[in-house]
């Protein structure tokens, strides 16, 4: 018997644990759960456990109604919010068809795909998104809009514990899951945190970023406050973006760097660059998926709204950083695009594809934007080059609809799938009458 | 002196090297010539071995080992303990050169011995285990020279732990002459922590594998391979036990386990290998029973077998048909499939293996015998091929003189020819091993076969029906059992047939199916003589009956009623489709002989047609004949009956001119299996009131459809395109449709009829309707309106015509860039511009969309989406059908299903979703093109 799952099945046993849950990813991004009595753990791990794809979002497909959850073992962990009280463990897993075969909508088989389409060119592909998101009282409005836990942007006064606790608390339970991080505090909104997962290869950091949300949200509970990773819940404040550095590496070598470059990126790293500029436009409708993305996007607030590059320049859409002399390792770039609500597995897919598309075809490599591009005026950013990322869903759907890469890379059902929803939320979204046009419109006309 | 040199493999070769070993210490050389048995060894190894000869020349003191007798090969300890002696005390390129001196020296006195013997192939197990005793020893004295060269502290060198693990031939000890060494390294700390103990057994182990292969004064003596560890060439060259284990728990792919079979604890620290080894024996069990297990490993082996360059296959001694690699791999296959439950199997090597195998009752004793005769007699020619030059190579020499020096040294033959007999016999034996080792023990388990003396049980014959893809493996059993029960003749056949034939079918999409088909068709035929002697005499035409009938039920069926047509299979001329002219005289022909007795005539004519579309469906499924083609035989099968049946129902003296015209696909010549026939009927009164011809046209019709009827093979003749569509009567007068489209006049009865054709009556009445259907098709000037009002339909026929719930992306006729988007586009194409062009008067949408490109109206890359779309949609629906035997218009959701149609469409197994990403992609592709041309650019 497997080794992996010997050590699952004792330890559930040893720990008294009561419930398994198995997680998977919708396409949406969603985590999905299935509860399991122990008992039932061995029989999942040789045959899998049947569950009715029909319902959950992107595996609608007749023939992806009756598909398999497979365990990773590997995954294992005792759930550390749960308390002793209730013991609960969680195990990722990987979906199939009833014959085998991977799951075409299945948003981990589709990155695993582009990983593999990767390795074949001899690259590994590196992740590392600093998350943001903001703390409210309570999921309900008050006038109409949220309320942070704080409002000077410090954290002093949060109902039933202190900022202390729900800081301690996130990053021992993400410890506790494997996961190390780096906490900060970020000032720019009230209530608004910025979490830094390690870097590691794009497959665990997304299975990672799955497991953070779960943490955040079930601490958040457990001090008695809300967490939102909602691209834009403030008007007036900035909005929760999810800046990924990315780098590829060739065996041992980061094929980003290059001692003699322009902040010392090589030629990979430049094509790799111009690939993700060239298709930052298709890939838009994922990395940022839902209507309130383009609040954050068109809100200024250093949101990257053109698509350029620059070294320091914190309204480009890609920043090259400079890094210590010595630490060729840790050359990337940092995607500044993606938001906090997106699904890591796809996004990642796309931009990991955008990039090679640059290198197999040789891509060049725009000049730099040196100044803040929302400075300028549109004629001067014309003059320049310098295109906008989509405006709205609607416009990036239209888009990507024409996109071959993005068809391509999320395989046909998963493009379908993302295309048909997104264009029904657009649909309800645009059937809104909003406090917006209400105040404008109501008394004057 | 003469007579030693009658030992020698090639004895001017002999003669040659002796002279220059004369010439270079003629003392040692005169020692060894002076005693016979000593320069008998002398002369064997240089007439056999110009590597060993040209080593000697390097080093004539070295001679001395074949002075005296040598009662045979080293044990494991002494030759460690005379390699690892040899180096101790030295350093550097000094340890080197030790080593590989004393390897050599060790490895003449082991050759000396070897082609000493009179009969070498009942040494070649002792030979091959001694040859991996000694890399092992090798390798242990090369550990030492890394250890003693380390630049790490010495106490960590010292606690530094590091293991090799032999893989492969290494680790099976049956190593050839010269072949690279599969190892894996297993490192750890005594004392040291992990981390500081694998940076240090890192650089050992380069070390190691550079003491043995890198350049130095006496030359390198094998690769050493790394490459089998875990993430190959990328992963790291030394792991901690634990962090292997963890890596085949959670990554490692089938062939992996494969390797790990043989693996042993080979030099190195023994206790850490040891445990590596097992660590890893239960993973290798618990392999074979995950899904798809012995499917991937039968899937490497098809790898292996492509990978031949072609020139090489005739000379393959292990690659090539009949190879050392079908040996190795039917014996693996056989102790991964029964191996799980048997310990008893689980030898690492070949000959051991095959006796266990035969011990425990798999395979048969007679059997393991033999091939193991046959597994040591190709091991003999490679080690005397490899022991030549001491090269690496499983190449047969072309030239004949190298030919003859094999010969001879392998005692098989005396003549290059004799050698190359013996070989081709050999490879004949060993090409039917799989199926006689695997799948003919299955029928023991059914059948008394006396001559076996041995049986499986049921439930080991059904562990290797379900490990080769069976679902109902009992269900199979007792076909097995009713195909080659009894004693007639063609139980007998059946009984020497059915081992190949369940390999063949295990290999088709449905091996269940296709086992009962075969079932029954060989009821049918009984003793048919001409069956046996097919299925026995033409593998070619048994190969493709078992993949006919595991491939289709659509097939499977139609043979039930016409078992004859097995024969066509044997003859690829009789699958080709028949012209329609040669349908028509076959139909002329059957009425004249059953004149007189019109449902006689009717029954004969529904059996033609049976059989041709059961002779199409063959050429289908065999790859015969192209989707264009077939729609035009398909439509030629149709257009033979109907005239047929039009000629029984249309008699002289009836005062009417009748005719059968073709519409939609049937129009078009592109009928699919199980589509219907589209069609509108048409009379002219010639001689009789007009309501009368009426009634005798609806007699007709009616008559029509009585004598086409068929449950067997449904002919559905639709006349649902007819003005007024299912209200309308179901026949009308010329001059009737003529007022009718001349008060209606509606652009989708325009576009309907661009696809009628005349296919069967009165010749004066057909020509005469196509005259009045082109005024209508073809107009000289089409309006605005009346193109905005084709497109309006289409739009609306896309959201109302498509069935409740069906996925538009997979509707194969009404949705999204698939049939009707590209016949609508281009029927749009012709009713705009065919008056100006004739070449777009055609009823074919293929030839018309060609056409278009000629006129620029498409551009070629928009008209090759279109067609792509075209031709992968029309594909899919006949090979549901062929599937199925059901017609059905959704790319199904099945995985089964999904994988039969994929593989008709002649995708490689395993390619459901290959198919479904194509589908999906090429109609995506397919609606972008048809959007813009059809519906103009977006607006926005």
């Amino acid at each position: 018997m497997d080794k992996q799952r010997d050590f699952v099945l004792r330890t559930i046993e040893e720990r008294g644990v009561k419930f398994v849950r198995l997680w998977f990813t919708d396409v949406v991004g969603t985590l999905k759960s299935v509860a399991l009595a122990p008992a039932e753990v061995e029989g999942a791990f040789s045959e899998g456990v049947g569950i009715d794809g029909s319902a959950i979002e992107g595996l609608t497909r007749a023939s992806e109604a009756d598909v398999l959850a497979h365990p990773d073992p590997t995954t294992f962990q005792i759930l550390p919010w749960r308390g002793e009280v209730d013991p609960t463990a969680r195990m990722f897993c990987d979906i199939t068809t009833p014959d085998g075969q991977p799951a075409v909508a299945d948003p981990r088989n589709v990155l695993k795909r582009t990983l593999a389409k990767a390795a074949d060119r001899g690259f590994t592909f590196y992740t590392h998104p600093e998350i943001e998101f903001y703390l409210l009282k309570s999921s309900k409005l008050k006038d109409g809009v949220p309320v942070p836990v704080d409002s000077a942007g410090y954290f002093d006064n949060v109902p039933g514990g202190t900022a202390h606790d729900f800081r301690r608390r996130s990053v021992r339970m993400l410890e506790d899951l494997g996961i190390s991080v780096e906490f900060s505090h970020h000032e720019a909104g009230p209530g608004q945190n910025e979490i830094d997962l390690r870097y590691a290869d794009a497959l665990t950091t997304a299975d990672n970023i799955m497991t953070f949300r779960t943490v955040i949200k079930e601490v958040a509970i457990e001090q008695g406050v809300y967490a939102t990773f909602m691209p834009k819940p403030f008007s007036a404040h900035p909005g929760s973006g999810m800046h990924t550095h990315v780098s590829l590496f060739e065996g041992d070598t980061n094929a980003f760097f290059d001692a003699g470059g322009q902040y010392q990126l090589s030629q990979i790293g430049r094509q790799f660059v111009a690939g993700l500029l060239t298709h930052a436009p298709e890939i838009t409708a994922v990395t940022n998926q839902f209507v309130n993305s383009y609040k954050r996007l068109w809100g200024g607030d250093e949101a990257p709204s053109y698509v350029t590059w620059g070294h320091n320049n914190r309204s480009a859409l890609v920043r090259v950083p400079l890094y210590k002399p010595g630490k060729g390792q840790s050359a990337r770039v940092e995607y500044r695009g993606i938001d906090s609500a997106a699904n890591p597995y796809l996004s990642f897919s796309l931009m990991l594809a955008a990039g090679l598309k640059g290198i197999e075809e040789g891509y060049e490599l725009p000049p730099e934007a040196d100044s803040d591009v929302f400075d300028m005026t549109s004629a001067e950013r014309r003059a320049l080059g310098y295109q906008a990322l989509p405006s709205s869903l609607d416009r990036a759907l239209l888009i990507m609809e024409e996109s071959e890469l993005v068809a391509e890379t999320l395989g046909e059902q998963v493009f379908n799938y993302v295309l048909l929803n997104k264009r029904r939320e657009w649909a309800g979204y645009r059937a809104q009458v909003t406090p917006f046009e209400l105040e404008a419109n109501l008394e004057a006309l | 002196m003469l007579p030693l040199f009658s030992r020698a493999a090639d004895p001017d070769q002999a003669l040659r090297h002796l002279v220059t070993l004369r010439e270079k210490d003629p003392a040692a050389t005169d020692a060894l010539l002076g005693d016979t048995d000593a320069a008998r060894r002398l002369i064997e190894v240089l007439g056999a071995s110009e590597g060993l000869a040209v080593f000697l020349h390097r080093h004539p003191g070295e001679t001395v080992v074949l002075a005296e007798p040598i009662v045979g090969p080293a044990s494991e300890a002494d030759y460690r303990e005379r390699l690892v002696g040899v180096v101790d005390g030295l350093g550097g390129e000094a340890a080197r050169n030790a080593l590989r001196i004393a390897y050599r020296r060790e490895l003449t006195r082991l050759a000396a011995w070897d082609l000493d013997q009179a009969e070498p192939i009942d040494a070649v197990a002792r030979v091959a285990a001694a040859l991996a005793d000694l890399a092992a020893a090798a390798l242990d004295a090369a550990i030492a020279i890394a250890r003693a060269d380390s630049r790490f502290p010495s106490d960590e060198v010292a606690a530094t732990r590091l293991a090799i693990v032999g893989m492969g031939k290494s680790g099976a000890r049956e190593l050839n002459y010269l072949s690279d060494v599969d190892v894996i390294f297993v490192g750890g700390g005594d004392g040291i922590p992990d981390g500081r103990a694998i940076e240090i057994a890192t650089r050992l182990a380069v070390d190691t594998m550079h003491a043995i292969q890198e350049l130095a004064v006496e030359p390198p003596l094998w690769e050493v391979d790394a490459n089998l560890r875990p993430e190959g060439k990328d992963g790291a060259l030394v792991r901690t036990l634990e962090s292997h284990l963890a890596y085949y728990d959670r990554w490692a792919k089938s062939w992996e386990f494969q390797a790990l079979l043989k693996a042993r604890a080979m030099a190195g620290d023994r206790e850490l290998g040891e445990r590596f080894v097992a660590g890893v024996a239960p993973k290798v069990w618990a392999a074979s029973s995950r899904e798809g297990f012995v499917e991937s490993v039968q899937r490497m082996r098809e790898r292996v077998l492509q990978h031949i360059p072609h020139d090489e296959v005739e000379l393959q001694l292990k690659l090539g048909p009949g190879g050392l690699r079908d040996v190795e791999f039917t014996i693996q296959l056989l102790q991964l499939v029964h191996g799980q439950v048997d310990p008893e199997i689980r030898q690492r090597g070949t000959l051991d293996a095959l006796v266990a195998l035969a011990d425990r009752g798999y395979i048969g004793r007679v059997e393991a015998a033999e091939f193991a005769r046959d597994y040591r007699f190709l091991r003999l020619i490679e080690h005397r091929l490899q022991l030549a030059r001491l090269r690496r190579t499983h190449l047969m020499p072309r030239g004949e003189a190298e030919q003859r020096a094999l010969a001879r040294g392998t005692r098989i033959a005396t003549t290059a020819d004799g050698l190359l007999e013996a070989w081709r016999e050999v490879q004949q034996k060993v090409r039917s091993l799989h199926e006689r080792l695997f799948y003919r023990p299955l029928l023991s388990a059914v059948a008394a076969l006396p001559e076996d003396g041995y049986a499986l049980t049921s439930a080991q014959a059904e562990a290797r029906l379900a490990a080769i893809g069976f679902h109902d493996p009992r269900g199979a059993l007792h076909h097995i059992a009713a195909l080659t029960g009894g004693v007639s003749r063609r139980a007998a056949i059946q009984r020497t047939l059915l081992p190949v034939m369940l390999q063949w079918f295990a290999d088709g999409a449905d091996p269940d199916y296709g086992l009962l088909a075969f079932r029954r068709l060989s009821d049918d035929l009984g003793e048919a003589y001409w069956f046996l002697r097919m299925l026995r005499d033409s593998s070619g035409a048994a190969q493709r009956l078992t993949h006919v009938l595991a491939s289709s039920r659509f097939a499977g069926v139609l043979f039930e009623r016409f078992p004859e047509a097995a024969a066509w299979l044997e003859n690829d001329a009789e699958l080709r489709p028949r012209g329609l002219d040669e349908l028509l005289e076959e139909t002329e022909a059957t009425l004249a002989r059953h004149a007189g007795d019109v449902d006689a005539a009717a029954a004969a004519l529904r059996t033609a047609r049976r059989r041709e579309v059961l002779r199409l469906a063959l050429a289908g499924i065999v790859g015969l004949i192209e989707i264009e083609e077939l729609g035009v035989a398909l439509s030629a099968i149709t257009t033979a009956i109907l005239s047929g049946a039009l000629r029984l129902a249309h008699r002289w003296g009836d005062e009417v001119e009748f005719g059968i015209v073709a519409m939609g696909r049937y129009g078009g010549a592109e009928l699919g299996f199980g589509s219907d026939a589209d069609i509108i009927y048409v009379y002219r009164p010639a001689g009789c009131e007009p309501e009368v011809a009426q009634k005798r046209a609806e007699q007709i019709v009616h008559e029509i459809k009585r004598l086409t009827e068929d449950l067997r093979l449904p002919l559905d003749l639709d006349l649902g395109l007819r003005p007024e569509g299912r209200n309308g009567v179901i026949v009308r007068s010329l001059d009737s449709y003529r007022a009718y489209y001349q008060r209606w006049s509606l652009t989708w009865e325009a576009q309907a009829l661009l696809r009628a054709r005349g296919i069967a009556g009165d010749a004066g009445l057909l020509a005469d309707f196509e005259r009045m259907a082109d005024e209508l098709r073809y107009p000289a000037a089409i309006g605005g309106d009346a193109i905005r009002e084709v497109k309006r339909i289409k739009a609306r026929v896309e959201s109302e015509r498509l069935p409740q719930g069906a996925d538009p992306s997979r509707h194969l006729k009404l949705g999204r860039g698939s049939l009707s988007d590209v016949e609508w586009l281009v029927q749009l194409l012709q009713l705009e511009h065919a008056h100006a062009i004739p070449e777009l008067r055609t009823t074919s949408t293929l030839d018309a969309l060609a056409a278009a490109v000629e006129a620029d109206l498409v551009s070629e890359a928009d008209a090759a989406r279109l067609r792509a779309a075209w031709i992968i949609a029309s594909r899919a629906r006949s090979a549901m059908t062929l599937w199925t035997a059901k017609t059905a218009d959704v790319l199904p959701a099945d995985r089964r299903a999904l994988e039969g149609v994929a593989r008709l469409m002649e995708y490689p197994p395993h390619s459901a979703t290959r198919l479904d990403e194509d589908y999906l992609r090429t109609t995506r592709i397919a609606r972008q093109v048809f959007e813009r041309l059809f519906y103009g650019s977006r607006l926005t």
